[in-house]
């Protein structure tokens, strides 16, 4: 492998990514030292542990496989509790940390007396996370993690692993070869070439926006566009109230709004409620606009739906647009055209 | 005490025994010795075979006594040979049956049988099941399936079988000696009794030496005389 | 018919032997397991030896399994034989035999034992922080410990059986009664030495299979599907 340098923020989760031979499992070992690098430094909060004790560097770190590893002589409960115990730790406060993992990881507690072969593939994967993390290192290394477990409690690992870094914020290393669950955990992706050449080191968004080169376009694929759809939110358009009158407004303003947007289509509001949209041909002069037939229901989205469900959302209503459903409130409106304006802003976050 | 005296052996005793042509011949002598192992030795085995090989391949071809398998495993270890043998001298002997040469016939026979069932059953059930399918496609019928196809498959782990079994026995018949018989353990016996150790280094020299000789002799003919495709499918399933 | 019991001249068990006699039996008895402990103890440590190099040196695994093998090949009675003119008619002479024939099995269990931890099992262990030694003493042991109690059962059971025979170098144990009952014409001994290593082996074999299965907590539930 040639050189490689790499910062990685504190609270941060980089995933390291890349075709096979490109050494992203070789420098992820190389952190806590399963592999002994041949040169260079590593640095752990400003602090060089690339010599010294390696066993007390790695209880200092967590470690995840995909096969998990875990022990099948010891119950579940022993399995976490194998950094604490070799840390001297206390009963009760090991105790105490077991109860506690469970909750975080999503761990039922009575499957903390069981065995690793009598829960299933999801259930030991947590426990894995769990066992990485009793000590509370600050460091936390994941090689695929949740590549041995099938697609929908795969999903489900990712977001959970997203709710767990909210709650504890440590720093994560996590190799995988699948560029969706790159993009959607990683705040930094590693994009490493065969041989370990750093290709790319940057946020998800702007590695789908401006690949440094040919091989990362390559690499994160012809529908780049449409994945970064996927990485943006509606809460991230600004607000667009679109042809949308308040019910007291009239038929009259009704018919102008439709003119101004070129819309067949009018929305119809009651107190900042959504009610429906309104035909151009259902309005009568002199009749509320309540009283006028309504297409419901309407297509909607929250504001947390990723703009690429808002564009699926859209390309099946008849009205062309969505509309944003604020806890019940109107939250104003959602177009293609928007959609589109908002991927040629800057670059996210 | 854990140390005896260690009295000095004498080796030239040793050999000028052996190459004695006189230690051979006579009614005492080598080659009867041998002639009685061996003759008691080759019909425990082929009495073990023609028990066990219909009835280990008859289980195996239908799919039958998994569960006798596993008990022959375990018992096959718990066998305390010279035990068994002694005990069945006194009820051989109430019996009218005399002291040799049942007792020792038995418990050899008990030694015997495991190694042959276990290798010919195993052997029967590792045979590919598609070749069989085949042959019963091919309209053989059952007998000529499990003696044509099934058998002729498997007879080189049967064969190891049938060494193992071999080796067995006569590395444990010596004990015969000490239980009234004859055979090559006598040298040994005798040794011990009159105290000279160079006819009971003489006598182990014997044993060990059929002993290889039997081991070696299997392995030649495992060797040499099967086709070479049914050599390669041989695994010994016992040591 | 047989008479098992009573009064005969020559019967198979005259109980009054049984009775008078209880302390030679007892003797021989314990003779028995002393000799039986001896061999295994010394048999285990050193095949846990010899299954150290074979682990840690893997070129070495093929000899040491040929060596042991051709051990256990060798006759007992040609080996007891063969001691006796250099350390007499010793419990040496029986001992270091009988350890010898346990050796293929316990080596061979001890190594397969732990060549049965799996890959990932090792890694996590090593990644958490764990010294090599540590490893190896909490993690890999406790699982190739079904492994070796089944070697042991094996070294022991076969081992009583040859004890028997080592009664021919005048150490037999219960083996002796059986000879000594040969010797007089005398059935009862013969009888009872016979039963008693019998039952003897299957008692031992009862008792470490217990302690190992409740060595192994983990390895006894009927693996629940999910």
């Amino acid at each position: 492998m040639t050189s490689l340098n790499l910062n990685i923020e504190e609270g941060s989760i980089v995933v390291l990514i890349g075709p096979s031979g490109c050494g992203k499992t070789t420098t992820l070992r190389m952190i806590n030292r399963l592999i002994e690098p041949t040169s260079g430094r590593i640095e752990i909060n400003g602090k060089d542990v690339t010599h010294g004790p390696v066993a007390e560097l790695r209880r200092e770190i967590g470690y995840v496989i995909q096969q998990v590893g875990l022990f099948p002589h010891q119950t579940i409960a022993g399995n976490i509790a194998t950094v604490p115990k070799m840390l001297g730790w206390e009963k009760q406060r090991v105790s105490d940390r077991i109860d506690e993992l469970a909750d975080l990881v999503g761990l039922e507690p009575s499957l903390l007396d069981r065995y690793p072969d009598e829960l299933s593939g999801g259930q030991q994967q947590r426990v894995g996370v769990a066992r990485a993390l009793a000590a509370d290192p600050p460091v936390l290394l994941m090689d695929e993690p949740f590549g041995a477990v099938d697609p929908i409690v795969r999903t489900r690992l990712q977001d959970e692993l997203l709710e767990l870094q909210a709650r504890v914020g440590k720093t994560i290393v996590l190799v995988t070869h699948d560029i969706d669950e790159a993009l959607k955990v990683a705040d930094r992706i590693a994009l490493l070439n065969v041989g370990g050449i750093l290709e790319q080191y940057s946020p998800a968004d702007e590695l789908l926006a401006e690949p440094a080169n040919q091989f990362v376009e390559e690499f994160v694929g012809e529908d780049r566009s449409v994945k970064r759809l996927q990485l943006r939110t509606v809460a991230d358009i600004p607000f667009h109230r679109g042809p949308v009158v308040a019910a007291t407004d009239g038929v009259a303003t009704a018919r102008s709004i439709m003119r101004e947007y070129s819309s067949e289509w009018v929305g119809v509001t009651s107190q900042n409620v959504f009610l429906g949209w309104v035909h151009g041909e259902d309005l009568q002069d002199g009749l509320p606009l309540e009283s006028a037939p309504r297409s419901v229901p309407a297509a909607q989205v929250q504001p947390g739906s990723t703009l690429r469900n808002a564009m699926q959302i859209i390309m099946t209503s008849h009205t062309s647009a969505a509309v944003i459903d604020n806890g019940g409130l109107f939250g104003g409106v959602v177009t293609l055209e928007l959609i589109r304006a908002s991927l040629e802003a800057e670059t996210g976050p | 005490m854990l140390l005896g005296q260690a009295p000095v052996p004498r080796d030239i005793g040793v050999f000028e025994w052996l190459f004695d042509p006189n230690s051979w011949t006579g009614p005492d002598g080598i080659l009867v010795s041998l002639a009685n192992t061996v003759i008691l030795c080759a019909v425990v085995v082929v009495v073990a075979i023609v028990t066990m090989v219909p009835l280990a391949s008859w289980l195996a071809h239908t799919r039958r006594g998994e569960v006798s398998v596993s008990w022959t495993v375990t018992l096959s270890r718990a066998i305390p040979t010279f035990a068994v043998a002694g005990l069945l001298v006194p009820i051989s002997l109430r019996s009218g049956w005399g002291f040799e040469p049942w007792p020792i016939f038995i418990a050899l026979l008990l030694l015997a049988l495991p190694p042959i069932f276990l290798n010919t059953y195993t052997a029967i059930q590792q045979v590919d099941p598609g070749v069989v399918d085949a042959s019963r496609a091919m309209g053989y019928s059952e007998t000529s399936v499990l003696v044509r196809v099934e058998l002729a498959l498997a007879t080189s782990v049967m064969l190891a079988g049938v060494r193992v079994a071999a080796v067995t026995v006569v590395a444990t018949e010596p004990i015969r000696a000490f239980l009234g018989g004859d055979g090559l353990g006598r040298y040994v016996r005798d040794g011990l009794g009159q105290n000279n150790d160079a006819l009971v280094i003489a006598g182990a020299m014997l044993i060990a030496g059929l002993a290889g000789l039997t081991a070696l002799s299997f392995r030649l003919v495992e060797r040499f005389a099967l086709p070479d495709g049914v050599r390669r499918l041989a695994t010994t399933t016992t040591r | 018919m047989i008479p098992l019991f009573g009064q005969a001249p020559n019967p198979i068990v005259r109980w009054e032997y049984f009775i008078d006699e209880w302390d030679q039996i007892q003797r021989a008895l314990i003779e028995h397991l002393e000799l039986t402990v001896y061999a295994v103890t010394l048999g285990l440590v050193v095949s846990a030896g010899l299954s150290a190099i074979a682990l840690r040196f893997r070129r070495t695994a093929a000899p040491i399994n040929g060596v042991t093998a051709f051990l256990y090949t060798i006759p007992s009675v040609a080996l007891f034989g063969i001691l006796v003119p250099y350390f007499g008619l010793s419990r040496l002479s029986a001992v270091l035999p009988l350890a010898a024939y346990t050796l293929l099995i316990l080596v061979t269990n001890i190594v397969a034992g732990f060549n049965s931890v799996s890959p990932e099992v090792r890694e996590a262990a090593d990644g958490m922080g764990m010294t090599p030694a540590r490893r190896i003493l909490h993690v890999e042991l406790p699982l190739a410990m079904p492994y070796i109690v089944t070697g042991l059962r094996i070294a022991v059971v076969s081992t009583v059986g040859l004890v028997t025979v080592a009664a021919i170098i005048g150490q037999g144990g219960l083996g002796r009664l059986i000879l000594d009952g040969l010797r007089r014409a005398f059935w009862t001994p013969m009888t009872i030495g016979a039963v008693l290593s019998i039952l003897l082996a299957l008692a031992l074999d009862g008792l470490i299979l217990g302690a190992g299965k409740w060595l192994t907590p983990w390895a006894q539930r009927g693996r629940s599907a999910l």
